[in-house]
């Protein structure tokens, strides 16, 4: 048995669609007592979702994409148009060690909610606010859409195949979930800093700045030298062959590095020590990479040859960087995954038997960690006011009927 | 004083993955020794970007990037004395950051099995391309690999490809999947610091990059489980997105128009066109339906409007519209600016640099450069003399026999 971290630590959600609530899934699965604030008038966006493209989901507890991202939450209801709702997340905040939120505006102020506000509540109150541009600047109210924000910090001028244009960045969720996992992080320095101090904070997450944090090498090129670089597709800047080459059937690749001479060798080995790779325009790693082109079409001569397992397989075992290329309908049968335990099955109660992937936590040889099904809207309101905030049952019922838990 | 200014961290480790682990840490307050090959040290010093392009080991904007506020030491620890004074220092710390492969630190004897045996409160987080088991843990992966065999790479770029046979699936920008490994150790790494609260208990934290990666695209990954999803790659089979990569006359703009208000509103910048008001625009399915020719009328006004006023206008009815910034645009962007997002610093050898800075604000115990990047070797004496109790006459011996 695995105490979980943050068990005894209680969190007040507001947060919202995707970058926020991984936020406090990562909590949530750590132990937290996550409750996810929303209300019937505004119930998080994703719960209408339907990955086909669909927007219509048949009730607001079916949608795998809300699921996915909200597991092991506890969901409760709060209608903040009206005071007494305010007055109510004013309860559940005064127990909670964490406020997390990710608005587009300064909407925890017009509720009475900005941070000097919740320090009244509690002192050592921490406070996370995600947005696109962060909460100063001219940009602070700007829509936090992945693609924008791509667009803004330069990732997407660097998206494309070598020698072509930008295209936009496709890997959904990439700009959302990294931005969330660096204000878990925060969160959690946070949390630490206040075990030993007692003091709390603010934490301003600014997703466009966590774009540009994975981009130093991009933009110290033209810090140091003025240079503005251009798209690399599957190549590298030092090493070839570094690509992705098409293998037998349809929409079949593999992968393939080379990083030094042995392994270089190792490669013209297991492909069987081709004539041409004796060439001259190979001989090293740096005319190699000044030919790539011809080597890259003389590699997949050999690639087409085979499957993208059966050639990552052969060069694995030769001790060649390889990897075939996969769809996330291939990864969900991935045997490597299936033998780690990443895909996690919940019962829910209005989706029945639910797999999803869990987070990337394992302690001493085991998946770690706290996975209960997303709840429905409101699930835990019974849990939240009765327990909770110990309301009496007359007042519980009175407020649901003026829609304030709603 | 940092927010996690008490906790004592070793980097093991190379390039990116292991020491983002560590500079996420050391950023905000951490004290952590970074542990360098002799000689050539961490091979980030000879990725670049270089100052004019003169390749130089304590000039590369990478590792000056990766590795501010970090304490630098050489060991050679393929030798016995340097295994030992590795180990030692291990023992004085909280936390050991690596991301050697798992057989090298089997062989090693830096196995957690070892090591916590004589420290049982140490948090060692190992980070690998697939984990530290399964039928891939033995596999060699770069940023390439890792990123393609996660199902990233099959989504880019978004909305396909003319071609499936000729245009690979695409990774994109390089790093992106090495970065994310090192940050999903930071919080793995944290997840154990807490863990050990109670009883003291140190824990072997195991990251597979390849589960970090397949983390990130949980939402298709649930479509695929739940909904029986199978993307491909021929373009108009995904459902559209009503976005727009659209060229200027002078530039590139990316545009969402995913909403009815967003779409009312960006018909209005392009000044009320009488196409817009076809039935085939006429709501958002039809829109969703009719996006290849919305797209081409789009195209037709945009190439000859002004990218920025274009941007401005968009902007100003609350359209999400941003340019295609390339990093000279980002980098003297207004809005990072206003933010003092960038970093300066001043570094012995190459004078200073400018680098991306917090990508956090906290209130209370700020991000911040104490230090610059550490020189090869530049602690060693601090380290090894003032916490070990080596000697300087120790250290020459040591440097002569290639330890340090």
């Amino acid at each position: 048995m695995q105490e979980l971290p943050l068990e005894g630590i209680r969190v007040a959600d507001f947060c919202h669609v995707w970058a926020g609530p991984h936020v406090t899934q990562w909590l949530a699965v750590m132990g937290a007592e996550v409750i996810k604030i929303e209300s019937h008038l505004r119930p998080d966006l994703t719960r209408s979702f339907f990955a086909g493209g669909k927007t219509l989901m048949p009730g607001l507890n079916q949608s795998v994409d809300f699921a996915v991202l909200n597991y092991t939450k506890k969901g409760c209801t709060i209608n903040m148009t009206l005071p007494r709702g305010i007055e109510l997340v004013k309860e559940i905040i005064k127990l909670s060690d964490v406020v997390t939120e990710n608005f587009g505006g300064p909407v925890m102020e017009r509720w009475g909610l900005g941070y000097p506000d919740l320090k009244k509540l509690r002192a050592d109150i921490i406070l996370y606010s995600g947005s696109g541009f962060g909460r100063t600047g001219p940009y602070k109210e700007f829509p936090a859409y992945a693609p924008i924000i791509d667009a803004f910090a330069g990732l997407t001028s660097l998206n494309g195949y070598a020698g072509g244009g930008p295209v936009p960045f496709g890997v959904g969720g990439w700009t959302d979930l990294t931005a969330a996992q660096h204000g878990a992080f925060a969160i959690l320095a946070a949390l630490h800093h206040r075990f030993r101090t007692g003091e709390g904070q603010h934490i301003d997450l600014s997703m466009s700045e966590v774009g540009c944090a994975f981009l130093p090498d991009a933009i110290m090129d033209y810090t140091m030298n003025d240079r503005v670089q251009r798209p690399q597709g599957n190549r590298d800047i030092a090493m070839a062959p570094h690509g992705c080459y098409r293998c037998q059937g349809e929409d079949n690749w593999v992968t393939i590095a080379v990083s030094t001479d042995e392994e270089w060798e190792a490669l013209c080995h297991a492909m069987g020590d081709p004539e041409w790779a004796d060439d001259e325009r190979f001989r090293d790693g740096l005319s190699r990479w000044t030919n790539q082109e011809e080597l890259d079409r003389l590699i997949q001569g050999w690639t087409s040859n085979y499957t993208d397992w059966q050639a990552a397989v052969l060069l694995q075992e030769a001790g060649v960087m390889a990897g075939p290329t996969l769809s996330p309908q291939a990864v969900v049968q991935d045997r490597h995954l299936a033998e780690r335990g990443f895909f996690i099955d919940m019962d829910h109660p209005e989706m029945g038997k639910v797999r999803l992937p869990r987070l990337p936590l394992n302690m001493n040889h085991s998946p770690f960690g706290k996975y209960e099904h997303a709840p429905s809207i409101g699930e835990h309101n019974d849990y939240v006011f009765r327990e909770l905030l110990k309301m009496p049952e007359e007042e519980i019922a009175r407020l649901q009927e003026e829609q304030v838990i709603f | 004083m940092g927010a996690l200014s008490d906790l004592k961290v070793i980097e093991w480790g190379e390039f990116i993955s292991g020491p983002y682990c560590g500079k996420l840490l050391a950023d905000l307050g951490a004290e952590v020794v970074k542990v360098e090959k002799p000689g050539y040290g961490d091979r980030s010093r000879s990725y670049g970007p270089f100052p004019q392009d003169l390749p130089h080991t304590e000039k590369s904007g990478l590792y000056l990037y990766l590795n501010t506020n970090k304490l630098g030491v050489t060991l050679n620890w393929a030798s016995v004395t340097g295994a030992e004074i590795l180990k030692e220092l291990v023992t004085q710390a909280d936390i050991l950051i690596e991301n050697h492969s798992p057989r090298e630190v089997e062989e090693l004897g830096f196995d957690y099995r070892t090591l916590s045996k004589a420290h049982p409160g140490l948090v060692m987080t190992s980070i690998t391309p697939f984990g530290q088991s399964g039928p891939y843990h033995d596999y060699k992966a770069c940023d390439l690999v890792s990123f393609h065999v996660s199902g990233l790479a099959h989504m880019n770029p978004s909305g396909g490809v003319d071609d499936i046979q000729e245009e690979p699936p695409l990774r994109g920008k390089s790093l992106q999947a090495d970065f994310l490994a090192g940050l999903s150790g930071a919080i793995a790494t944290m997840s154990a610091v807490f863990a050990r609260h109670a009883t003291g208990q140190g824990r072997h934290v195991d990251l597979s990059q390849h589960e970090a990666l397949a983390s990130v695209i949980r939402r298709d990954l649930g479509a695929a489980t739940y909904e029986g999803l199978e993307r491909i790659r021929v373009k108009g089979a995904q459902p559209s997105t009503e976005t727009l990569l659209g060229q200027c006359r002078d530039g590139q703009f990316f545009v969402v128009c995913n909403t009815d208000r967003f779409w009312a509103n960006w018909v209005e910048v392009m000044g009320n066109p009488e196409w817009a008001a076809s039935e085939l625009f006429q709501d958002r399915a039809a829109r969703r339906e009719n996006w290849d020719a919305a797209k081409i009328m789009i195209e037709e006004w945009a190439k000859d409007q002004s990218l920025g006023e274009l941007v401005r206008a968009a902007q100003a009815r609350r359209v999400p519209c941003m340019p295609v910034n390339t990093v000279k645009e980002s980098t003297n962007s207004e809005q990072l600016a206003a933010r003092n997002y960038f970093a300066e610093v001043d570094r012995e050898e190459v004078g200073r640099v400018r680098f991306p800075g917090a990508p956090y604000k906290l209130s209370q115990t700020p991000w911040q450069v104490q230090r610059p990047a550490p020189l090869l070797g530049e602690h060693n004496e601090e380290v090894l003399c003032g916490r070990l109790g080596y000697s300087r006459q120790d250290l020459a011996v040591m440097r002569a026999e290639g330890v340090i």
